[in-house]
């Protein structure tokens, strides 16, 4: 069952955070809130967590009625964005913490404590490390000590705030991995927040992408790069070119192109635009009945792939297009040189000028 | 090397040398003037007639009384501000409320007030001829020149302190250290005394001694309220008044004494402390 958001609202004074969202969150997978900032993914975690009061909406654990749980009482692991650790305890201490703390009934021995901590200090790879105080650690040791703490209360769901926004790249490839890797042993129902998309591809069993305080898509990964929802979606995750056109009765125009579709054949007269990702854009040295001239504008070399920004006639808007470098080669592509362009693939979306 | 080497390197905001020498001296020399001098002048004046009248000055039944109900008042003052700052600074700091900014110009008041006007609106209030002083009055509780009325007048000047000093460290410090304790599981008790209260102990700490400092030594608003009644109501700074008025330069310089050592030790503790409270700031990442 793992986590039911129905209907969530909120908003603060004249400003909507998120409206009527709803989504669930399968047991034991790992799930990313992906969108840019602002988008009402943070404010929608901690209404899960229950740091935050939606103002309408419910929100349910294992099929049981979480919404008006104190925070403490929903036994949930919280990651925040800048650790938030306690800053006057040692390592051991803050991940001791959330034991400590709770009634004496319930309080595990010292002894098991100890043990427990220890456990988890393993975990994380700091069992050295345990004596030291917050500001001696490093961003990603940080990190890693904060995900110890809120695995020690042994919660139902664990949840992430841009758990590794605040790192530099290396140190972020290898926590996202190790978190991957970690999801796999527990098996813990997880939510993260994150406004990287590369993040949330690599990480993530399940995507969930959210614009200005809705779910635009919930898919896989891959389901999510390749087949977006949404115009939104394709533009959100990874490059993509527009095309402005007019379908008329299953035909694109597109400037000079013209694509015969299968579908769509009951609209007489609609503005569409295509989207054609980077890759999905053959380039020639000759010219064909669907191809587009271009100008070859900049080139750049980025490690295996090259990038190239192609300047159509008769238009100012740049086209991306991506190419191995073994093909550009092959191509032996100059800046300046004439070349055509053919999309391999398209997806329409009507509207648009 | 090359850090070593930039101590040595005039900067863009470097003045001529002369400039920074003329400066120094200057603050030096004024420092000399009004504050060493006059200073090292208590204790020369208070030694005049050595030791033995030194001692005699402090331990006269009227000086010891006065010493006793300065302690007496910082006792009961400084703690009552304590909780006062705290629970301001917290209300400041974690919450978001209308009027927030007037109750900080609020807090800031005694600060602007004359320490006179402050006695005085509690002589106007509890004076026999005040608003409620008819009716303390006739119930036989005396505040106005007693006891009450110097601690109350006490607590009046000396309330900004810790709320002053504890509003900017809060607000920096932000509150996800205590939510992570509540998700934890920690109760609002736990959260406070585990989580908020060790993160502002040594802003605290300079709070607490700062208003220490001003609650052993107001002059102003006690003197209003207090009536001078010698071995009762006569606080250190007010008891080194009369002494002086009387021309017993040597008592009153004893006394003063002290007050100037009790400045001293607070300034070598604000000192340790500030350096405490700034690495705490410097914790925040």
């Amino acid at each position: 069952m793992g986590i039911e958001i129905r209907q969530i609202t909120k908003t603060f004074h004249q400003f909507t955070a998120l409206k009527e969202v709803s989504l669930t969150i399968p047991d034991g997978q790992l799930v990313a809130l992906l969108g840019p900032s602002g988008c009402g993914k943070t404010t929608l975690l901690r209404i899960v967590a229950g740091l935050e009061v939606a103002n309408s909406g419910s929100i349910l654990f294992h099929g049981e009625d979480a919404t008006f749980q104190q925070v403490r009482e929903r036994r949930v692991g919280f990651v925040f964005q800048h650790y938030a650790l306690f800053r006057h305890l040692t390592v051991f201490e803050n991940v001791a913490f959330g034991l400590r703390v709770r009634p004496r009934s319930q309080r595990p021995s010292k002894e098991i404590i100890k043990s427990k901590v220890n456990e988890l200090l393993k975990l994380i790879q700091m069992q050295e490390l345990a004596d030291r105080y917050p500001r001696q650690l490093s961003g990603g040791q940080r990190q890693r000590v904060a995900l110890a703490r809120a695995l020690a209360v042994e919660p139902k769901v664990l949840l992430l705030d841009e758990p590794f926004g605040a790192l530099d790249t290396k140190v972020r490839k290898e926590l996202r991995r190790w978190l991957r890797r970690l999801h796999e042993t527990m098996h813990i129902t997880s939510l993260f927040v994150t406004h990287d998309q590369e993040e949330a591809m690599e990480v993530a069993d399940l995507v969930v992408v959210m614009n200005e305080g809705q779910v635009e898509q919930v898919g896989t990964p891959d389901d999510i790069y390749e087949n977006p929802a949404s115009p939104f979606v394709y533009q959100f995750i990874g490059h993509v070119n527009l095309f402005h056109g007019r379908l008329q009765t299953g035909n694109v125009r597109i400037g000079d192109l013209d694509i015969t579709l299968d579908s769509h054949t009951e609209v007489h007269q609609a503005p569409v635009v295509a989207y054609v990702r980077p890759h999905e854009l053959e380039i020639s040295r000759e010219s064909e009945s669907t191809s587009i001239a271009v100008t070859v504008n900049s080139i750049h070399l980025l490690g295996p792939m090259v990038h190239l920004e192609l300047l159509p006639q008769n238009s100012t808007e740049v086209l991306e297009a991506e190419l191995t470098k073994e093909y550009y080669r092959q191509l032996r592509l100059q800046k300046g040189d004439k070349v055509f362009v053919k999309p391999r693939k398209m997806r329409l979306f009507m509207g648009g000028k | 090397m090359t850090n070593a080497l930039n101590l040595y390197l005039p900067q863009a905001t470097t003045e001529p040398r002369w400039v920074r020498y003329l400066l120094i001296s200057f603050t030096l020399i004024f420092l000399t003037l009004f504050l060493l001098l006059p200073l090292i002048a208590i204790f020369v004046q208070a030694l005049q007639e050595g030791l033995t009248a030194y001692w005699t000055a402090l331990v006269e039944p009227d000086a010891l009384a006065a010493i006793k109900l300065t302690l007496l008042t910082a006792i009961i003052a400084v703690p009552l501000n304590l909780v006062f700052g705290i629970a301001a600074a917290w209300a400041i700091a974690k919450f978001d409320f209308t009027g927030k900014s007037i109750l900080i110009t609020l807090i800031d008041l005694p600060f602007a007030v004359s320490p006179v006007i402050a006695g005085f609106i509690f002589v106007l209030l509890f004076g026999l001829h005040g608003v409620i002083g008819p009716w303390l009055n006739a119930q036989d509780i005396k505040i106005i020149f007693a006891v009450p009325g110097i601690i109350l007048a006490t607590i009046f000047v000396t309330f900004p302190f810790v709320a002053r000093e504890l509003i900017p460290l809060l607000q920096a410090q932000g509150n996800e250290e205590e939510e992570a304790a509540l998700v934890l599981g920690a109760n609002g008790w736990q959260t406070f005394w585990y989580i908020t209260l060790p993160n502002m102990k040594w802003g605290l700490l300079y709070g607490v001694i700062l208003c220490n400092a001003r609650a052993m030594g107001e002059f102003g608003a006690v003197s209003v309220v207090s009536g001078h009644i010698r071995g009762l109501t006569n606080t250190m700074p007010l008891h080194v008044e009369i002494l002086y008025n009387e021309y017993n330069f040597v008592a009153a310089f004893a006394v003063a004494s002290l007050l100037a050592v009790l400045a001293l030790v607070t300034l070598v503790l604000k000192t340790l402390v500030e350096w405490r409270v700034h690495q705490q700031m410097q914790d925040q990442t």
